[in-house]
């Protein structure tokens, strides 16, 4: 039966999509819409906890505005989202692998766990699925 | 009685405001109000929606002198 569950699938590296994600995540989370998010490819490389803020973005011109406008970091937006409303976050497990990477590299607070692909998109059959 | 807090959110970016009004709900009682400050011209629709939405009462929306001040009242 559907439901009214969202899925973002986050592989983009780019700020601009990043951002849109972390938007619609915390948005509908705190809509009283559970929300999961599982992060894979180039997105995974801005939420590296040993990387300097300022270098975790790259993007086009949206993502130089978004930066010089000082727009809320995507990161916080979905912690924002996890403290206010029902939010998960999983790292591909794929992508840490390639990356040489254990769940510590990235931000503990905000990641629930590693997960495969398998898993995401069996749980995502009922509901809304978004690839940014 | 009900209180009213007021939140300033001017110069936050969507979705900034709705997110610091639904953090200052979950410190006040129900039939408390909170005044949420906003420049984001999407707050002026944003706000109300997600009032509907998760049941809370939206009780105003006045525009002041270049921002908008929207009333939402706690109902649950």
């Amino acid at each position: 039966m559907a439901d009214n569950s969202l899925f973002i699938l986050l592989c983009s590296g780019e700020r601009e999509k990043i951002q849109m994600a972390a938007m619609m995540a915390s948005v509908a989370a705190v809509s009283e819409r559970p929300v999961q998010v599982f992060v894979s490819m180039n997105a995974m490389l801005a939420f590296d906890t040993k990387m300097a803020v300022e270098e975790r973005y790259h993007g086009g011109a949206f993502a130089k505005l978004l930066n010089d406008q000082k727009a809320p970091d995507p990161i916080l937006l979905f912690q924002q989202g996890k403290d206010l409303g029902d939010l998960k976050m999983w790292a591909c497990s794929m992508a840490l692998d390639i990356q040489g990477w254990e769940m510590s590299h990235l931000d503990e607070k905000l990641f629930d766990g590693p997960m495969g692909l398998t898993k995401f998109l069996s749980d995502a059959e009922s509901g809304q699925f978004v690839t940014l | 009685m009900s209180e009213k807090t007021i939140v300033d959110a001017r110069g936050a970016f969507c979705p900034g405001p709705l997110m610091e009004l639904i953090a200052a709900l979950k410190n006040v009682q129900i039939g408390d109000e909170v005044d949420i400050w906003s420049t984001d011209k999407g707050s002026v629709t944003d706000i109300p929606e997600w009032c509907k939405k998760v049941k809370h009462d939206c009780v105003g929306i006045v525009e002041q002198n270049g921002y908008w001040s929207v009333l939402v009242r706690k109902a649950k």
